[in-house]
């Protein structure tokens, strides 16, 4: 059965009929066509489809699009524009920590959660807050210089 | 995955209605992050799913007039690890609550959930059994509540009836002079525990030991508590010569299992040295804060 679903999707309004048992992820990707979100595990294991639902982490493999109804999704497309990139994409682009860039769209909705709660987190609340992102590629290290940076470039877009 | 019916009613009421129509096809949806891979994976058909979420009141954390707390089951770890009184009056939880997967999984994770889902190795269950925490539990038939030490049956197993719905999970006042330590022994930090010990501590003036409970994960069909740790530990300093007959206890009364992360007989092993890491490190934190010289 099709039910019915609108929410708010990087400031847009995202609606669709959509079966009980389609993930957040599915409906993000295959509905709605962004496809920075990424399909990994699908187990809550490696963090590729973290978005941010009102604001918090989430991993949209694990939960149903219809949990989110009337709520705000945001994913990688809705932090910024390659013209207009958010101080957290240019921070990555500039300390180079990306190499395949999969994992990349989760470590930038970690950041941009951890950023918000905490704007001058020490290097282990870094570590702790990508926890549930996994990287095969960069062994981490550019990853968290590149979170050190955007806390950097957070602040002195405020002053 | 099958497709199902889902609903998100906003009382407890309508929930319980909504289950009775089908108690065999439906579940209660909480964060999901286990439910999830049981509707991938799970051999029973489902075909009715109820999101407990729209219902208010569920995830709050409340004082109680005896200075007791009562949180809602529906509350999520993240918010469980970073509240004020939890983290300074029930310790051992907060730190439970902090080592649940990574930080998507603890904004979603519930604490009823855990509960629920009856894993012997859920890592908030065993603090709040050595909290001697109570589980709130509503049904068509009334309410009632349980302690938290006998929800569970078995692995994946709980006491509760077809439907019943666990609204609140309440933790009795903190005790004086007291500490509380969780600790936990995992492959690698993302991994679910091998083996997982906590335990509550209170003193009497003197420094000795008052009140001590002790709770173990993974090291039998259900979490456990140990209740010679507090006999054998009443009215003592918690000396090695006490704790040796704590770990005797507990290496006699766990009936661990052998499985890929580890042997029957490491866990058996283990479970002693947790057991006495835990109750020597909440001595030692009681102790100290309270002043109490020996
Ligand atoms: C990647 C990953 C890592 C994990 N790591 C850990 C870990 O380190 N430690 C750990 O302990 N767990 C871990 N888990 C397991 C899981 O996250 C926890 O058990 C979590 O607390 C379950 O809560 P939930 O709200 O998601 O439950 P759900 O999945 O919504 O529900 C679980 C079960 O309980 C029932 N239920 C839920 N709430 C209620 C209620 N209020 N009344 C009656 N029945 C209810 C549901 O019907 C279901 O059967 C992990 C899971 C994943 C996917
Ligand atoms: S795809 Fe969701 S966590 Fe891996
Ligand atoms: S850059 Fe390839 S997975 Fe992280």
């Amino acid at each position: 059965m099709k039910h019915p679903l609108s929410l708010n999707l990087n400031g847009d309004m995202a609606e669709n009929l959509v079966e009980a048992r389609t993930s957040l992820l599915t409906f993000i990707r295959e509905s709605a066509g962004l496809t920075g979100t990424k399909r990994g595990c699908e187990e809550g294991e490696c963090g590729g489809c973290a978005v941010l639902l009102d604001g918090r982490l989430v991993d949209s493999c694990l939960i149903l699009a219809l949990e989110a109804q009337g709520k705000t999704v945001t994913t990688v497309e809705g932090l910024g524009d390659p013209h207009h990139l958010s101080p957290v994409q240019s921070a990555f682009a500039e300390s180079g920590a990306s190499q395949c860039g999969f994992c990349i769209p989760g470590m930038l909705l970690a950041t941009t959660a951890l950023l918000d709660r905490e704007p001058d987190p020490d290097e282990a609340s870094i570590r702790e807050a990508i926890s549930g992102n996994l990287c095969r590629c960069t062994g981490y290290t550019r990853i968290v210089k590149a979170i050190q940076l955007a806390a950097k470039l957070k602040h002195d877009g405020q002053n | 995955m099958q497709d199902f019916a889902y609903h998100a009613p906003p009382t407890v009421a309508e929930a319980i209605a909504l289950f009775a129509a089908d108690p065999e096809g439906s579940r209660y949806l909480a964060g999901g992050t286990d439910l999830f891979l049981a509707l991938e994976h799970g051999s029973s058909a489902v075909r009715s799913v109820i999101d407990l979420k729209a219902i208010p009141g569920l995830d709050g954390i409340a004082v109680q007039p005896d200075g007791g707390h009562r949180l809602g089951a529906l509350l999520p770890m993240d918010d469980l690890m970073r509240d004020r009184a939890i983290r300074t009056n029930y310790r051992a939880l907060a730190e439970s609550a902090e080592v649940v997967g990574g930080p998507p999984i603890r904004n979603r994770a519930t604490l009823g959930g855990n509960l629920c889902n009856a894993s012997p190795a859920a890592d908030t269950a065993v603090p709040l059994v050595a909290f001697m925490a109570m589980a709130v539990l509503s049904s068509a038939s009334g309410g009632r509540a349980i302690p938290v030490v006998r929800l569970w049956e078995a692995p994946g197993r709980t006491v509760l009836r077809p439907g019943e719905l666990m609204t609140a999970i309440e933790l009795p006042p903190p005790l004086p002079a007291s500490a509380s330590t969780f600790e936990r022994l995992t492959r690698s930090a993302m991994d679910i525990a091998l083996l997982s010990a906590s335990a509550v501590i209170s003193l009497n003036d003197d420094g000795t030991c008052r009140l001590v409970t002790l709770a173990l994960g993974a090291v039998a069909p259900t979490v456990i508590s140990i209740p010679e740790a507090g006999e054998v530990l009443r009215d003592t300093n918690c000396d090695d010569a006490a704790l040796a007959r704590v770990v005797k206890a507990v290496i006699e009364t766990v009936r661990p299992i052998d499985d890929i992360r580890a042997s029957a007989e490491y866990r058996r092993e283990m479970a002693g040295v947790l057991a006495k890491r835990a109750l020597a490190r909440a001595y030692a934190i009681a102790i100290e804060p309270a002043g109490i010289t020996r």
